[in-house]
């Protein structure tokens, strides 16, 4: 499938956070600081590839010929987990200019919905290796917009009148809507 | 130290195989059902498309004109050594990933019909090609795959002009014609070249009946 | 017994996952464009959460505290898979249409949180309140969420149409943003119960001062 279309389509139009629900959690807990939501986008990126590069070889190569399709989410899991532990005491030994910047998000991305969206998705939606990591790549750029578009907006909602039964969570959610509906609009981008 | 990390090690790998071997069990009880399914659909639809087949006959290698719609399976349907029309599974990229149609020609070089195989489309958008009580035409209650029954293959397709496309599902639409279009021309041009080279002996070659799994010989209906 | 059952109230209104806590919230308001699909949801996640809790709590005393995370996600992820392997194989239309979302119930907030924070340290009996208030409580939003959306978007509730046939759908709610949109109201409505509620025990408990 066309890599251009795979990458509008995975990281605009069908948004991860703000069209697909995933990822919610970090979602809500990470952006009230823009600086924040950079920072988890991006370790969400590196994450995304690197278990893209390690789970999609595990299951076409060894699952897969061995008939043990069934343990795929417990395998990939595992990997997701394992990978996010290499990559923070590698980091925190070699690059600790790094670690210090990004180790905080790290622990946090192993449960992040998107992550493990990405792995479980390569599978079903029969992309080869070049599209699965296209497709994480554009999923955590989609998923970075979409945090710091929010936080954003967080910024300046703390200084707004908002109605009282509406503040607190509630308003992040109407906001989220919001940024949703303009996204819709760039489903125009794909003929 | 060392006592420690093996006592981790081993209740990891206690509790990895114990996990591995439960799951093992269900996904050998499930695993029949599970491919079951896959034919159950397919056999369903078959049964919706040609009442009267009750021969398959496999066609090997269907050539598609279009790289990024492939033919997954392609049947002459036939009912005993009357052929009936063709059956093609394609599919091909859709909004929101690949779609799987059942395309069914028949000899008057006409659609037969179409079934949704799989969709992976907005819901209430793109996935009302697949729902049943969407209408396309609310008056005669046609579905959005219902109005390509007995269209001519040489009638143009263009989506909102001859072809009637889902409310603001214009890209499902146009992709869902256009594997639908090519699994009907790859279907009049294998009925061609059969036509101009016909085979050296109709009865005997006909033997080769590979039924699909599971489909019951039946003279329509279930 | 009065405790086990406060246990399992927490879960339903006062600790509800969904609206109190903010977990768990990944696959909820994705599926909840069909009431079927809530509740097919909805029983997932508890079945997993249930013998996820049952599991970890019987065996808490066995896992050492530094590997927990690994064996949790051996636990969480074994019954997963099963519920993945089962609804292919019974249930392939509602398994198809919930796509994805079956599989990350294995990374689902709730369910790791609950094990991590509840199961692995309070006995079996509290475990089982604990998924069961828990799950149903997450069950009961996705419902209503879903109800509201498929009768207003789509007319119908479980594929029964509803609505009277002169009836507009309204897209916006089918679509995700409606989603969001619903479910800040939501929010909004549970916050306002608790508030009710927590005001009706203190009174209570004013009540009883005095009267002592």
């Amino acid at each position: 499938m066309d890599l251009i279309k795979i990458f509008i389509l995975a990281s605009l139009v069908n948004n991860i956070v703000v069209m697909r629900f995933l990822a919610l959690c970090s979602y809500v807990g990470m952006t009230s600081d823009v600086g924040q939501s950079i920072g988890m986008g991006f370790a969400v990126t590196f994450v995304g590839v690197l278990a893209t590069a390690a789970t999609w070889p595990i299951y076409h190569y060894i699952l897969v010929p061995l008939g043990l399709t069934f343990l795929e989410i417990l395998i990939f899991i595992l990997v997701i987990a394992s990978l996010v532990q290499l990559v923070e005491f590698y980091l925190k030994k070699n690059v600790p200019g790094l670690y210090s910047a990004m180790g905080i998000y790290l622990p946090l991305i192993t449960t992040n919905c998107a992550i493990s969206a990405i792995t479980f998705e390569n599978i079903s939606f029969k992309y080869n290796f070049i599209e699965s990591i296209v497709y994480a790549v554009a999923v955590s750029i989609g998923y970075l917009l979409a945090m710091v578009l929010l936080a954003g907006i967080r910024e300046r909602t703390k200084t707004s009148p908002v109605p009282k039964f509406l503040q607190g969570t509630p308003i992040l959610f109407m906001e989220t809507a919001l940024i949703g509906v303009a996204f819709m609009g760039l489903s125009g981008l794909i003929k | 130290m060392k006592k420690d990390m093996t006592k981790f090690g081993i209740t990891l790998a206690l509790f990895a195989s114990v996990a591995c071997a439960c799951l093992a069990v269900v996904y050998a009880f499930t695993k029949e059902n599970i491919e079951m399914q896959a034919e159950k659909q397919f056999n369903a639809s078959m049964q919706e498309l040609f009442p009267q087949a009750n021969a398959f006959d496999k066609i090997q290698d269907l050539a598609s004109s279009d790289p990024n719609i492939k033919f997954e399976t392609a049947y002459e349907v036939k009912n005993g050594t009357i052929p009936l029309g063709f059956a093609i599974r394609a599919a091909g990229p859709s909004y929101g990933g690949t779609a799987t149609l059942l395309v069914a020609v028949d000899l008057h070089r006409s659609i037969a019909g179409v079934e949704v195989m799989e969709l992976k489309d907005t819901p209430g958008l793109g996935m009302n090609a697949s729902n049943p009580s969407y209408y396309v035409d609310k008056a005669k209650k046609t579905t959005f795959v219902g109005q390509f029954a007995g269209k001519f293959l040489t009638d143009p397709f263009e989506v909102k002009k001859d072809v009637v496309a889902i409310t603001a599902a214009t890209i499902t639409s146009r992709s869902l014609t256009k594997i639908i279009k090519a699994a009907g021309d790859a279907a009049i041009a294998y009925m061609d070249q059969k036509m101009a080279a016909p085979p050296v002996d109709s009865n005997a070659s006909q033997q080769q009946n590979s039924q699909p799994q599971g489909m019951q010989p039946k003279a329509g209906g279930k | 017994m009065k405790k086990l059952y406060k246990v399992f109230r927490q879960g339903l209104i006062f600790e509800n996952p969904l609206l109190m806590l903010m977990i768990g919230l990944c696959s909820a308001i994705a599926v909840t464009t069909s009431v079927s699909n809530g509740i097919g949801m909805g029983l997932a996640m508890t079945f997993v959460l249930f013998f996820s809790e049952v599991i970890v709590s019987l065996f808490r005393k066995l896992i050492p505290s530094i590997i927990r995370m690994p064996i949790f996600l051996i636990v969480i992820g074994a019954f997963t898979t099963m519920v993945d392997l089962i609804m292919k194989a019974y249930f392939p239309d509602l398994s198809k249409s919930m796509g994805v979302f079956i599989p990350l119930i294995v990374v689902n907030c709730i369910i790791m949180g609950r094990v991590e924070a509840f199961a692995s340290k309070q006995s079996l009996g509290s475990a089982i309140a604990d998924s069961l208030g828990m799950g149903l409580g997450y069950t009961w939003v996705l419902i209503g969420i879903a109800a509201l959306r498929e009768l207003l978007g789509n007319g119908t509730l479980a594929g029964i149409q509803v609505m009277p046939a002169s009836y507009q759908p309204i897209l916006f709610f089918i679509l995700p943003p409606g989603g969001f949109f619903v479910f800040s109201f939501f929010i909004s409505f549970n916050i306002w119960l608790k508030r009710k509620m927590e005001k009706a025990e203190r009174k209570k408990l004013e009540a009883r001062e005095e009267a002592a």
